[in-house]
């Protein structure tokens, strides 16, 4: 079965609106929604990228040229990836839709892992 | 954790520390849906906002906040958890929130916000105000706290004033959960919960308890009991004797008797004792019928006696009416005009309407029941209302 990597687009928000318990419900759900792809088999991993920057390695002249960044205007961040399992894209898109990053307004970049064989 | 955290870096750093406990929150939003939940999550977010507000103490610089920041690094948070320490950091919470130095209209918010964990906008809410204006209240409670040297719980004479205070605060958050007096809704669950698991709070612990705190209790949990049955499957708003009592709570009327009974160990019958008999006295009650309306009267009396307050006596003279009939309440609430302008106050309005509807004189009952309308903002209140004003009207 491929593997598919889900990539968490958000944009920086202001959270100083939410209350604790909003955001602990907030939580909540995402940690919920991790269980049951895990109880389902469809989990392989995740990993939470840092918010701080990152470089950005760009070819130059024969050599390279590191920047800060890339994000610093960039609307957009890729917060996190999950890799899940699943037998094609409508099964892999059936798995995400439940993602509440979708219902706080992120968007998941859905791509099929090529595989070595 | 609010509460944990200020009392170990005191209430002079509460918005740092509010802020601090909310980054934790957020870094926690987004670390856990990729890592996964930490064993012990709730260690890991107090651990996490302690260490941010210590940074920001070492960067203050001043020397007590140095060693207020060395010392809280020093100490593992986690163990308060295990021992209960708490409900004691949110009870001393509460009293540093209701102290007198905060102005009156600004101890309900700032207990909201700092015990309660509600949100600026959900306190705006609740209290029809903008978030503007509430975080500017907000902000000079603060400050006002900040200037206090002594914030804990007071002893013997001082706490004596001091937790009347309290239970007045925590009175005033539950009425204004128990009959939201604008917009949609009716009632407002989260403030009456929050106000009956504050005043547990007050209860449970030494010093601060007492019998009167448990009067208190008793009677929010009378109320509360009641909460779901004063709505309809359509959110409109059911009168106590539309109300289907099979479904009122049974396990918050006994926790209710319970705390009533505890409530008898003093030897003083205050406000809350009488307010919260009456409470019981509707909640014992099998039907509507079978009100001790005898009883209610006499707790009304004596509470008008200790204090005058026309509310309260609109409150009696129904209960007048129950007993005595129409005419009695009506030449009642007559005396009470003469004694108070209510020309302007919708309950007055409402109760004249009512009692004259029940005397058969639907014109001028409808009149006033207009007049009602016109001072109601709710919206269910406004749709009972122009239900009744079309029944009158049509016959």
């Amino acid at each position: 079965m491929p593997n598919y990597m889900l990539l968490l687009h958000e944009q920086p928000m202001d959270y100083s609106q939410f209350s604790p318990e909003q955001i602990e419900a907030v939580i909540g759900e995402y940690i919920t929604w991790r269980k049951k792809i895990e109880a389902d088999g469809k989990y392989v991993a995740s990993d939470k990228l840092k918010d701080e920057g990152g470089r950005l390695l760009t070819g130059y002249e024969g050599g390279f040229r590191v920047t800060d960044g890339p994000y610093a205007e960039a609307k957009e961040v890729i917060g996190g990836y999950y890799t899940i399992s699943a037998a094609d894209y409508d099964e892999a898109v059936d798995v995400s839709k439940s993602c509440p990053h979708l219902k706080y307004g992120g968007r998941i970049e859905l791509r099929e892992v090529e595989s070595l064989s | 954790m609010v509460s944990i955290l200020a009392r170990r870096f005191g209430y002079q750093h509460l918005e740092r520390i509010e802020d601090a406990v909310q980054d934790a929150l957020v870094a926690a939003m987004k670390k856990w849906p990729f890592t996964g939940e930490p064993e012990n999550a709730r260690a890991w977010l107090i651990e996490t906002a302690k260490n941010r507000v210590i940074d920001h103490l070492r960067r203050d610089g001043r020397s007590e906040t140095l060693e207020a920041a060395e010392e809280a690094a020093a100490e593992k948070i986690e163990d308060a958890f295990l021992s209960g320490e708490i409900e004691e950091d949110e009870l001393r919470m509460i009293f540093a929130c209701c102290h007198p130095s905060i102005p009156p209209d600004a101890r309900v918010a700032l207990t909201l916000k700092t015990v309660g964990g509600f949100s600026v906008v959900e306190i705006a809410r609740a209290f029809l105000s903008n978030k503007e204006a509430i975080a500017k209240m907000l902000t000079r409670a603060k400050a006002k706290l900040r200037d206090q040297k002594d914030i804990d719980v007071p002893s013997q004479q001082e706490l004596v004033n001091r937790r009347d205070v309290v239970l007045k605060v925590l009175y005033l958050m539950f009425n204004e959960g128990y009959a939201a007096t604008e917009g949609e809704e009716l009632v407002r669950k989260d403030l009456c919960f929050e106000a009956i698991r504050l005043v547990a709070i007050v209860a449970k612990h030494p010093p601060a308890r007492h019998p009167k705190v448990n009067a208190l209790l008793a009677l929010f949990l009378f109320q509360a009991a009641r909460l779901e049955t004063r709505i309809d499957q359509n959110g409109e708003l059911l009168l106590l004797e539309d109300q289907d009592r099979s479904q009122w709570n049974k396990v918050m009327l006994s926790e209710g008797l319970k705390q009533f009974r505890l409530s008898a160990s003093g030897d003083e019958v205050t406000d809350y004792h009488l307010e919260a008999e009456i409470a019981a006295v509707h909640a014992l009650s099998r039907d509507f019928a079978s009100t001790d309306w005898e009883r209610i009267i006499e707790c009304y009396d004596e509470l008008q006696h200790r204090q005058f307050s026309p509310v309260a006596e609109l409150n009696r003279i129904v209960a007048i009416e129950k007993l005595r009939g129409p005419h009695v309440a009506l030449s009642a609430l007559e005396s009470l005009s003469k004694r108070t302008d209510l020309s302007r106050n919708a309950i007055y309005l409402l109760t004249l309407g009512h009692l004259l509807s029940l005397k058969g004189d639907r014109r001028q009952a409808a009149t006033a029941f207009e007049a009602a309308l016109d001072l109601s903002p709710n919206q269910p209140v406004r749709r009972f209302l122009k239900r009744r004003i079309e029944l009158l009207r049509s016959a």
